[in-house]
Parts: structure tokens; sequence; C-alpha cells
């Protein structure tokens, strides 16, 4: 229903119907504990994350709880301790959980309170069967999957989306600098005379910050095809190669509507007719005072997950413009010192005698520096 | 023939005094030769040579055939010399009217000193000496057609009534015979009053002997009848409406109506008030002017659900000409359901609801179409920048039925058509039709028909297509036995539905429906006992049967499985009584009793929960099939209406009343304005009616001979088993919806004030109103508490709430209007904190309503500019101009916090974030 408030603004000739806004009144401190993560019933390590809800307004971004105690227990009072592993994560070893089993989370926090979840039992995740993608405009990406068995019906996915992309303009040369810091002269990166790839072969990573969930409740078969997300066209994450690597995880019905909820509290807001937020409540509870807001819902699942490619080749006429435009210099002082103090020399143009440089490019450092916005390093999955 | 005659002279006479044009001081000279002529043409000569006009009756006269030859006479002597020896009479008054009777002499001036006692000084009086004794009450106005001269002898000699005498018939608009509501028919000595019905009709009660029976509507001039009350007997009275005026027309707008009626909280609007409020697109919009009555609110712009003293959009009872409304807006509720070419007015009851309506807690909002004309075939159509609007209507059978037809359009596609490339495949319409036909079968019958279509369709980006309609007929008799008693019978269907249907995405591609229909029958008799007593009495009867949800697959690929949920039908009775008693003319009550059962009915598959605890999914047991016809269960209850007036004097009151309501249809909802995918449900062995009730005290007085209104009322309200949503509650298809709604008890209270003129150049009203409305739930069997139990406002709480409406006529061609309305912002869910999770900065939500949104202000100024006034050109002309939200502040709608990028932001959302002009072309033929 969005779209309704979009379509409402041209409609009453508004310029804009939407703006920026903070409620003036402050919000209490809150810190509540927010308990992220799930039981990992299948292979790796079973990762949660604790931390502290903050004011609305805050300076700090996120608020880790350190030093906490936090253990796995079964209904067969079976336990297994995770151990801090930074930035509020608590790992465990592999585990070995029986399926017939429930299992929940314990945590003890460093003031003492004592939370735990409710016990959940373990789910098993169908695997995805594929992950497609056509053109529409841009490329739209899609999920497949299914049960056969038809009884996982609820699932949620997460994706961490990698490309490869190259600076505007690659680049043999840099500047000789004086001993006040200032560019003077350029001299070649590589004793090769060759360009530099460290710079201009670069790959970006992004893990998703929306909550994807889908379901099959409605359907006949425990079958999804839907769509994972869209990239717009001539945008950089197909301008070399592109990959998405998605991880699936069946969820309980309450799980389901628990993660539907944040998203609807935070994602969903705006339109006319959109549901109005609400409290949250997931399956942690403060056993040392069970009125206090605890937020967080903890199962017992696997992750499934596949990866897929898209190559520049694969999506003709995508339209990659990097808006990156070069400048011809002097090779002296005076002329960088006038024109190319803030750019990166790219290549020679006219060579003198004795191999000297006499003219060369120069452009932004952006658009020669790929490093600035990516790192150089090739994740090890990379074809 | 004679009355038209009559008729003829009334609105000569009114044309003719009213224009005051110039007539030369010198007398002027009649010459002629007349052989054997009647008097008629020989008065019409007279009145061609002489500039004077005649009154008489053609049939007192018919048989006299005068000779007559003159040169260069006065008036005077030509009449003198006519008359003579015949024993008619003439008389001239100072406006060149003569008057001519037979044996009577009519005076046109008052004796000296006849006016001593009162102290008025009066010109031009005129006396008409009747075969009755004179009468010191027996004044009239001179500038008055004969009609009101006239005595009317009502009823037989020597009929025996000892106590009231009845009189009845109705009011209707001499020029296209639609019937007068709400006129107020009455007696100044002793007090005693009447309103029309909604069919114009009257029943009065009075003693024997004279009386001035005076009659005062909302466009229509001011008439009055003589009578001579000596038994039961009828008179339909026709008024002039106003388009006759070509001079200043005081129009009395139901003068001291409110003074004098029993009813409190009662609004009525009529047409030509609505039209000249401004509005946004300048489509005049039935409920938007509703709105601006106090007591009445709305949770935002682009929502035409009413919020009447603390109750939910679903707590008001909407009949459009006894059709229940259930979705009464169009476009995103932009533009109501109503045509406002068809609507003749609105009436909102807000706290004395008549004992003949029931069924919702707040209000009852009737509407009521015009009648057609039924003298001449003729209409009207107006073109604005979104909607066209047509209605034609006319007689069937001149002078007993007619019709109406009435529909409206929208052409916004151009519209979505002007818009970025990515809304290029958005459509939206609406189109709506009226008929109504009524048939006067004889003088005691008459029947109505009624017919509404309305239909509502957009797509936004192809991507998901919303459709809903209403679709309404009735059928109404009325039958007259006799003067002290009516009765109508009126059967009819409603149905609203909507549907939700997507084929983007193959595999899930899907339609969604929903629908209500209703069956109903109601009778109603009103029986005037006496001048003391007044009842009404009836059934009502109404078989609901509801589709809470059909989903299913839509193209070949799909493999949604079809799911319908199972059908819900109840079937409400009420039977009501209702007696006004008129204890003096300054006091007065009226107690209605109504008594309402309801009954939901199999099949019915019911869901069984553990007995004492919260009804949630865990504690669903199973579920109990019920055969079809089978009951499952019954609610039943006495609803209470009680009123009473004491007038302090002729200008002042004071009303009090106390009223309970039950409801027994819901809708939920846990959206903040009335969405068009909102549900309805009916009350079932796990959710109960909700129950309601309201004691209200009133002051009402008025000012200026009875010109300006004031009033202030005071409320309190307790509203029972009100449905809200729990957190997170899913609604659609929801298989045991028990399960995400809650029980909630509520208070209401308030005072409102309202200062209304309606009549002079300058007219408007004031409104103002503090008002609370505050709900809670603290049912520990209920499920988990919303906000800890304590009470909290409810959506639409909005404690001060402005109105001021004003217009101001420079002439009777160009008018300008002006509306301002402030309002407290209404309460809003606003996160308290945020978090970090799935990847980003969450917000975190605890209490429901705990903040507001920033106040309301908006200011709309409209002109209309209406072409000539002659009355005998084919087609009549007018504009509106104007432009809504004039300052172009930007009013929040709400308030809201999204995560963007793992990020949370505020923003804030106008629907009209600057000003909207617009304009209107309007013809009439």
């Amino acid at each position: 229903m969005k779209k309704i408030l979009c379509f409402l603004i041209p409609l009453a000739f508004a310029i804009s119907c939407k703006e920026a806004y903070n409620v003036p009144s402050p919000s209490p401190p809150t810190g509540y504990l927010v308990v992220e993560g799930f039981i990992n019933s299948g292979d790796g390590p079973t990762v949660i994350t604790l931390s502290r809800t903050t004011k609305l307004y805050d300076s700090v971004d996120i608020v880790y709880e350190y030093r906490a105690q936090v253990s796995i227990e079964g209904e067969n009072s079976e336990t297994f301790a995770l151990s801090e592993t930074g930035n509020g994560t608590y790992t465990s070893e592999q585990l070995s959980l029986n399926s017939n089993e429930k299992y929940r989370i314990h945590i003890r926090t460093q003031d003492g309170k004592e939370y735990q979840s409710d016990f959940a039992a373990v789910k098993s995740t169908p695997p995805i069967d594929s992950i497609s993608w056509k053109r529409e405009n841009g490329v739209g990406i899609y999920i497949n999957t299914h049960d056969p068995l038809n009884n996982t019906r609820y699932y949620q996915w997460k994706y961490e989306e990698t490309w490869e992309f190259h600076a505007a303009f690659p680049s043999s040369l840099k500047y000789s600098l004086d001993e006040t810091q200032h560019p003077y002269a350029v001299e070649y990166r590589l004793p090769t005379q060759g360009t530099d790839t460290l710079i201009y072969k670069c790959y970006q990573n992004i893990n998703s910050t929306s909550i994807t969930l889908g379901s099959s409740e409605k359907l006949a078969e425990d079958k999804i095809f839907l769509p994972l997300l869209h990239i717009d066209p001539g945008t950089e994450q197909i301008s070399v190669l592109y990959s998405i690597h998605v991880r699936q995880y069946a969820l309980s019905r309450q799980a389901y509507l628990f993660f539907d909820k944040i998203k609807k509290n935070t994602e969903g807001l705006g339109s006319i007719f959109d549901a109005q937020p609400s409290d949250l409540q997931g399956n942690v509870h403060c056993i040392s005072n069970p009125s206090e807001i605890v937020v967080g819902f903890v199962e017992v699942s696997q992750e499934q997950d596949k990866r897929i490619f898209i190559s520049r080749d694969q999506v003709p006429d995508w339209g990659y413009a990097t808006g990156c435009v070069e400048i011809a210099l002097d090779n002296n002082k005076d002329s960088i010192h006038k024109y190319g103090e803030d750019l990166m020399p790219t290549m020679p143009i006219k060579i003198g005698p004795f191999n000297s440089i006499v003219t060369f490019h120069a452009a932004p450092r952006i658009c020669v520096d790929c490093t600035l916005r990516g790192s150089n390093k090739r994740p090890a999955f990379w074809p | 023939m004679k009355l038209c005659r009559f008729l003829y002279f009334a609105f000569a006479l009114l044309l003719f005094s009213l224009t005051g044009q110039a007539q030369t001081s010198n007398a002027p000279l009649i010459s002629g030769h007349f052989t054997q002529v009647k008097l008629a043409q020989l008065l019409e000569q007279l009145e061609k040579q002489s500039g004077y006009r005649f009154y008489y009756d053609t049939l007192q006269f018919d048989s006299l055939k005068i000779d007559l030859e003159v040169k260069d006479q006065t008036l005077q002597a030509v009449l003198e010399k006519v008359f003579k020896n015949t024993g008619i009479n003439y008389a001239i008054d100072q406006q060149k009217n003569v008057f001519i009777s037979k044996g009577v002499v009519v005076q046109t001036a008052l004796p000296g000193g006849y006016f001593g006692n009162t102290g008025e000084k009066r010109k031009d009086t005129l006396i008409v000496n009747t075969e009755v004794e004179d009468r010191k009450d027996e004044t009239v106005n001179p500038n008055i057609a004969l009609l009101e001269n006239k005595l009317f002898t009502i009823g037989e000699v020597n009929s025996a009534n000892t106590g009231g005498i009845t009189v009845a018939g109705y009011v209707r608009d001499a020029k296209t015979g639609e019937p007068v509501i709400g006129a107020s028919v009455y007696i100044e000595n002793p007090r005693i009053g009447v309103f029309t019905d909604q069919y114009g009709y009257y029943s009065i009660n009075l003693p024997k002997g004279r009386h001035t029976l005076l009659v005062q509507s909302i466009g229509m001039r001011d008439t009055k009848r003589l009578l001579l009350v000596q038994g039961d007997g009828k008179l339909n009275i026709e008024t002039q409406s106003e388009v006759l005026a070509l001079k200043r027309v005081i129009v009395s707008a139901e003068k001291a109506s409110n003074i004098k009626s029993l009813q409190m909280g009662v609004q009525r609007i009529d047409i030509k008030t609505i039209k000249q409020v401004p509005v946004a697109f300048g489509e005049a919009d039935v409920l938007k002017v509703v709105l601006t009555m106090p007591g009445v609110k709305s949770v935002g712009e682009a929502s035409t659900g009413l919020n009447v003293r603390g109750g939910s959009a679903d707590q008001n009872l909407i009949l459009f000409n006894d059709a229940t409304i259930y979705n009464p807006s169009h476009f995103f509720g932009m533009f109501s359901a109503f045509n406002p070419e068809v609507v003749k007015d609105v009436e909102l009851y807000k706290s004395s609801i008549p004992a003949k309506y029931g069924g919702r807690l707040s209000s009852v909002l009737d509407i009521n179409s015009r009648e057609g004309n039924k003298k001449n075939i003729s209409g009207s159509a107006g073109v604005g920048l979104l909607t066209s609007r047509i209605n034609v209507e006319g007689p069937l059978i001149k002078d007993r039925s007619s019709f109406i037809i009435g529909a409206r359009t929208t052409y916004a596609n151009w519209l979505l058509n002007l818009l970025p490339d990515q809304y290029k495949n958005s459509k939206a319409g609406f189109y709506d039709i009226n008929l109504n036909i009524n048939h006067q079968i004889n003088k005691k019958n008459t029947l109505y028909l009624t017919g509404y279509l309305s239909n509502d369709r957009f797509n936004l980006n192809s991507d998901t297509a919303y459709n809903y309609g209403n679709k309404n007929i009735s059928v109404k008799w009325k039958h007259i036995f006799n003067n002290r008693m009516y009765a109508l019978a009126t059967v009819g269907y409603d149905h609203y539905q909507y549907s939700i249907s997507s084929e983007k995405n193959p595999v899930n591609a899907y339609k969604l429906g929903f629908d209500i229909n209703q069956a109903y029958f109601k009778t109603h008799f009103n029986y005037n006992i006496n001048s003391k007593h007044t009842m009404e009495f009836g059934v009502n009867s109404i078989f609901y049967k509801l589709h809470p949800g059909s989903y299913g697959p839509t193209g070949k690929e799909s493999i949604v499985v079809k799911e319908t949920m199972q059908a819900e039908q109840a079937l409400e009775t009420a039977l009501y009584i209702s007696d006004k008693y008129t204890v003096t003319p300054d006091l007065s009550f009226e107690g209605g009793l109504r008594y309402s059962m309801y009954n939901f009915f199999g099949p019915y598959n019911l869901n069984n929960y553990a007995p004492g605890l919260p009804k949630t999914e865990d504690n669903l047991l199973g579920t109990t099939p019920y055969e079809k016809g089978k009951i499952l269960n019954t609610y039943s209850g006495p609803e209470i209406r009680l009123s009473g007036r004491f007038a302090l004097s002729t200008t002042a009151s004071i009303k009090a009343g106390y009223n309970t309501q039950r409801q027994y249809i819901h809708l939920l909802s846990n959206t903040a304005a009335m969405a068009p995918t909102d549900i309805w449900k009916l009350s079932d062995p796990n959710i109960k009616p909700q129950y309601g009730d309201q004691i209200s005290l009133g002051f009402y007085k008025n000012f200026k001979s009875n010109t300006i209104e004031t009033s202030v009322e005071v409320y309190y309200k307790r509203i029972k088993d009100y449905l809200d949503y729990k957190s997170g509650a899913v609604l659609i298809l929801n298989q045991h919806i028990e399960t995400d709604v809650v029980n909630t008890q509520g208070k209401a209270y308030g005072v409102e004030l309202l200062i209304k003129k309606l009549t002079g150049k300058f007219n408007g009203w004031i409104s103002y109103t503090y008002s609370r409305t505050q709900l809670k739930m603290d049912d520990p069997t209920a499920g988990d508490f919303i906000n800890q139990g304590k009470y909290y406002p409810a959506n639409y709480d909005k404690p001060n709430d402005f109105t001021f409406i004003g217009n101001y006529k420079f002439s009777h061609r160009f008018s300008v209007s002006l509306n301002t309305n402030y309002s407290t912002g209404r309460p809003i869910t606003l996160p308290i904190g945020r978090f970090y999770y799935a990847g980003a900065e969450r917000t975190l939500y605890a209490d429901r309503n705990a903040y507001r949104i920033p106040d309301y202000f908006r200011t709309d100024f409209s002109m209309n500019i209406e072409g000539n006034h002659k009355i005998h050109q084919k087609t009549h002309n007018s504009f509106s101009i104007g432009v809504y939200n004039l300052l172009g502040r930007k009013n929040p709608y709400s308030v809201y916090y999204v995560s963007e990028n793992g990020v949370v932001n505020g923003y804030k959302l106008s629907i009209f974030g600057s000003p909207i002009p617009y304009i209107n072309f309007n013809i009439r033929f």
C-alpha cells in the first residue's frame, strides 16, 4: 500500500508530502536486552549476538552486551556453553543436537539477570532449489525452493551481495612528492611500467539489511517462488561480475510472525492504510523480572545456502557509466600544482626523449583508486 | 384550476412586489369599450393599461358579464362604474394591488393605534375581513399571496371532537412538487409545532377554532395558512422556493426549531449549505461538511470515516434513504460516496437517537435524497477537475410520480498519466449511480423506490488491483390510515463487497474477496394520539449474510489454494415504541424503548476455547459444527431512549437525554484510517456485541429573532466491548479472528459549543469541541494487557477541535466562503528506542498511542459565481473556484519511523501539503 502515498503526492499537486521529522520529545533510556541468532542444528557453529536497545537518538550505533554467560539447554538437560567472541557475539562449537529434542538458550548477563528462550523444536531447512534471475529493466533475483514434505511453510532468507568492479581508469603512474608532500612530477608505479591492478580491480560486499520472509501457507504445495531483490539498471553491481549468496532458514509460525512484525514496524510504515506499529513479543523472557522487555526470537534451525554469479556479458545494454572524466596535464610542477593537486595520474600521453613523460592523464581519485570504495582482496570464492 | 389561478397570482404578486418596479406617480388613465365581457377579461385589460394587479376568486365571478365604455378615466372611477350595485367591493392598496371581493370589504389600512399594544410600527398592513368575527391576531402581510389570506375550513362543523383535532398533509415545493423535509409547521398561540418528515408529511394537533398555521423551512419562503379548525382534516401546503427572490429575502432556516425540537445533538444540513463549503477538488462533499460539526472528527484528510462523540468509524449507521452504506467513500476517502446533486439534506443524530434507529453505538447519519421534480423535466450537470456528474429528474405522471437519476464518474486517469514512469500503469476511478422513483398511488398510498450503485477500482502500477462497491435497493410504501396515523413499510437489500487481486507473480496470482449482504424489512407506525402524545412504533429486521473472505488462484500457473472462510449469518430484530409527551408547551418528554434481539445462525463451525483462558491459538480446543438454521447463540437486550426539553423562554431551552445502544456488527481494522480492505465481523459466541450508553445535557439560546443559534452540549459516554486489535493482528483470512482482537472498555466525554447563523449576507457557523476518548484493556482472561491495562487514548482522540465556516454574499451572483479548522494532533504510537537486528537498525515500540502528531490547521477559500438569475432561461450556470489548504500548511497525517539502508529515519507524511486550487463548472437545466 506504500504506493498510494507516492501516488497521492502528484495527485494533490504537492511538491512533497513526506519530509524528515524527529519527535521533539526525548525518548527514555531503555537498554533492554536484544538477542539475535539461532541454535544451529546443522553444520557450523551457533552464533548468538547480544546487544542493548538505545535511545532513539543516541551517539552510539550499537551497544553490545559483554561478559554474559550464554548456554544452550536441551529438554533432556544437556547443556552446551558458548564462548564470547567479541562485538557481543557468543559462539559455540559445532553442535550435535538430537532432532527429537527441544532446545533453548539461557543467558546470564553481567548485571546478574537471567534470561531464557522458550524451548523450540529442531526444524530442518530444505535446500534452496535455485536462485534465478531475469531482466526486468534492471535485474530481478528470485528464490526457488520447496519442501517435498510440505511442512516447512515459513522461510527466512539472508543474503550477501558481492561484486567486482573496476576503477574508471587504469593507472600506471603516481605522483612523485617533494619534501613538503606536494606532487611535482609523475613516475611509474611499477618497474614494468604496466598498470597497477591493486587499485584497478576491487570487490564490494554488502549484507542484506531488510528482513526477507516468505510463506507458502496459502499455497497447495510448499513451494516458494519469490523476488529477493531488484538491481537497478546501469548500477555498478553488474559492471563486471556480480554474485549473490543466499542463506535460507526454516521458521516456525511464531518466529515468522515475530520477524514479520519487526519488518512491518520498521520497514512497512508510512502509507495511509498501513497497519499501526505494535509492540514486539519474542520468545526470550527475563526470568529475574518477567515484566522486562526482551527483544528476540531464538529458534533451532539449520542453514541452507546457494551462490550464483551474473556477469556483465549476461546483461547486454546494462548501461553502466562511471561519470568520470580525465584531463591532460603537462608533467611539470606548475601544471600539476595548478590543476592536478587533487587528482590522480593515470596514463602517460606523450613520451619524450629517454622515455620521459611529457604529458599525462589525470582523474579524480575516486575514478582511479578502487580501494577508496571497496577492497582489493579477492574473495576466496571468486572465480 | 382555481388553485392554479391563485398560484399564478401568488407568483405574480411576489415578482411584482419584490422587484419594486418604479411606477409613475400619476395614476394612468383608462380607455376602452367592452361588451358582455367576462370580468376576467376586463380585469386583464385593466391590468395592462393601469399597471395595477387584481386579486379575486375566479369562480365567484365567472358568471358576471360586463358592458362598459370609458375614456381617459382613472382606475378608481372605472371600478366604481363596473361594480356599482353589484354587491362587489374592491380595495386598492399602496402597492397597486386591487382586491375584489363579494360582500366583504378588504381593508388596506389599519385603524390608528391598532398595534398600540405591541408597539410595533408596520406599514401597509392589510386586514381581510372574512365571515368570521374579527379577531385581534388576524393580521397578515399584504405581500403574501392570497392563499395566505384565504380561510381554510378544516373538518365538519358538527364533528364531535373533544380533545385536539388532527390536521395533516404534505408540504411541497410549489415549483417542483418535491416534499419539503424538516419544515416547521406550527401555531404560535398556544405554541404547538411539528416538523415535516422525510416525505414532507406533517400531522399536527390543534384545538378547535381559528389559527394561523405558520410554515418555515430552509431555502423556502415562510408561508402561513388561516385555518378554521372544526374537525380532522387535510391540508397540503405548497411553498415557494427561494429562487424567485430578486430582492432581499429573509430565509428562516428552521427558525427556532433548535429551541422547540425535543431532540438534542441533532444536526441538519441541507445541500445548499453543503455546496458552499470549500473542499479539496471542489466537489461538494456531504461527509466533509458533517465533519465540521461539533463532536464529529476524522483521523485524517484521506479518510471519510467519521468519529462521532468518541465513537469509532464503524459505530455510525450511515443510511441513504434507508439503505445502509458500509463504505461511504470514494478514491481513498477523498470523496464521499454521495452525489451532491441528488442529496437533499443530511441529518446527524449524535445523542437523542430516535428509537426507530438502532444497531450502531455512536450516531445515525441519515442522508435523504431528493424526490424528482413532479412538474417538469429538469436536470443539472457539473464538471470538475477529477469528476463529472449529471442528474436528470422529472415527472413520470405529472403531479403524481417522478424520478430522479444521478450519476458521477471520474477521469483521474489523465492525472495518473502525468505521473513518473513508475506509475504509468496505474489506474483509478469510480462511479456511482442513484435512482429514485416515487409514485403517489392515491391520496393515502405512496410508493418509493431507491437504487444506489457505486464502484471504486484502483490499480497502482499494475501490481495489485483493488475494487470495492456498494449496491442498494429498497422499496417503501407509505400508507396514511387517517390524519392521526400513518405507516411505512420498507423492504430492501444492501450489498457491499471488495476484492483484491494480483497477477504479477504467476505462481502466487490470487484474488481475495469479501462481501456483506443484508436484507431488511422495516415497518414504522406514527400515531398522533392527541395534542399531548405522539407515538411511534414498529419492527426492524435485518438478515445478515457475510462472506468474510475468499482467496483463490487466478491464472493457470497459480498454485494458490482456494480458501473460503465460512459464511456468517445472523438475524437482528428490533421492536420499538416511543412516545412524545407534551406536558405543557414549555415542557415535553420523549421516551423510547427498543428491544433488539440478535441470533447467530448455522451452518457454522464454531471455534471452542478453553474456558476462562485467553482466546489464543494455543487455547483453541477444536470446532463444533452447527447445521444450517441452527441458532448458535442469541444476544438481546433493551435499549432506552429518553429525552426531555424545557423552554426557558421563547428563545431559550434546556434539554437532557439518556440513551443506550447495542451493536452487533464490527469493523476490524488495525490501520489508522478506515481502509477499503477493513473487514466487518458479525458478533458470534466468541465475539460479544458492543454496548454503549450516553448521558447528555444541552442549553440552547437564539438571538436576533432566532437568526443566530447558539448551543452548548455536554456528554458522557461509556462503551463496552469495543473491539480493538491485538499487537500484530492478522485480520484478513483469519479463521480464528477472535484470537487477534480484544474487547476494550471505553469512556468518552466532551463539551460542544456551536454558534450558527444561517441567514443574512454573512452566514456560517463556529464550532468548538473539547472531548476525550479513552479505551482500556485490563481483563486478564482476555490475554495480554494493552498499555499495562491503563486507559489509553483512542486513535481519534483529538481533544481540541475548532471549526469556522463563513460565507459572505456580495450579491446574489457572487459569494465567497472561507473555512478554518484547527484540531489537536491525533494520538500515535512512536518508537521509544532502537536496536540493531537482522543487519539494520530497528525501532522499539511500547505503549500504544502514547504520542501525538503535530496539531492540524487548515484554511480553505472559495468563490461562487453564478450566472444571471433570469428564471425563464434554458440553463443556469455557475462556477466555483477555490483553494484548498490556502496557507499550504503541511499538516501531518502521520509520523512514522522506518529503517532505511540500516538506519532508522523519522518522517512526517502530509496528504495535502500545499495549496490545491480547483475549479468547477455547474449547469442546471
